[in-house]
């Protein structure tokens, strides 16, 4: 089945990646699959471009990291929510369902 | 000449940085091959496999090691350092009634200014300005057989 590039809305991937998060502490190899698993193959995100999300993501303090071991016992950096992240969490599920709102809104009308 | 101003201006942890992002990115490819070949790949096509769902290697690692290394704490520190060396001088400039201690005040506020520039500069990168890497909007992969949507 071919299969179509489409770039997000943005801020989307972050809204993903916080939503995951708010799961629990998870490494990016995780995030991606949860989010490929919870999206039920109707959208993936590249993984290459989850990387750079992440460490913006904690630069601006939304998330924290630190190493622990993976499933396979090998060191990995794990990925959790700061109360900050928690914040913006909930500010941009709010903006994501009044836009999405919106759009519907339009769409119906025309 | 270029290894003694890559040894003035360069970043002693950078190094480091690239080091743990490497060992990052690798981790996320391994897993990716490990559960390829869990469902029934051969190690070679499971390793091209991998590399082809993360995408481009080298980009990620650049875009990472940009990111990191603006945000490192070093950085973060001699930023703020200079916003109190630029405050000490300004404060001395407006306090004093020596003109001894007017150049001084002078001087630390140059020193400011200049380390500040020499930050940015620094920190810019051609990525910045090349079209297509906008990092706060990276590309979905959605089926073109739109079953699935309309299923849902």
């Amino acid at each position: 089945m071919a299969n179509e590039r489409t770039d997000l809305l943005q801020g989307t991937l972050e809204l993903l990646i916080l939503n995951t998060l708010a799961r629990g502490p998870m490494h990016g190899y995780g995030i991606v699959q949860r989010i490929h698993e919870a999206a039920e193959d109707l959208l993936k995100v590249e993984d290459g471009s989850l990387y750079p999300a992440l460490y913006r993501m904690e630069a601006r303090g939304w998330i924290k990291s630190e190493y622990g071991v993976s499933e396979n016992n090998r060191r990995a950096r794990f990925y959790k929510l700061t109360r900050k992240g928690q914040t913006k969490l909930e500010a941009e599920r709010a903006n994501w369902n009044r836009v999405s709102k919106a759009v519907t809104r339009i769409l119906q009308a025309t | 000449m270029k290894t003694i101003l890559a040894k003035l201006f360069g970043n002693p942890y950078r190094k480091q940085i690239v080091f743990e992002i490497e060992d990052e990115l690798h981790f996320h490819i391994e897993m990716l091959e490990r559960k390829y070949v869990q469902d029934g790949m051969s190690a070679a096509a499971a390793k091209a496999a991998a590399l082809r769902r993360f995408g481009s290697l080298e980009k990620a690692m650049k875009q990472c090691v940009d990111i990191r290394s603006r945000n490192s704490l070093r950085r973060r520190v001699l930023k703020a350092s200079l916003i109190i060396l630029g405050l000490i001088g300004l404060s001395i400039r407006i306090l004093s009634t020596e003109r001894n201690l007017d150049h001084m005040g002078d001087l630390l506020i140059m020193i400011a200014i200049a380390g500040r520039l020499l930050l940015y500069v620094r920190g810019l990168s051609p990525s910045t300005f090349l079209s297509g890497t906008d990092e706060t909007c990276p590309s979905i992969v959605t089926p073109r057989d739109n079953s699935k949507l309309r299923g849902a």
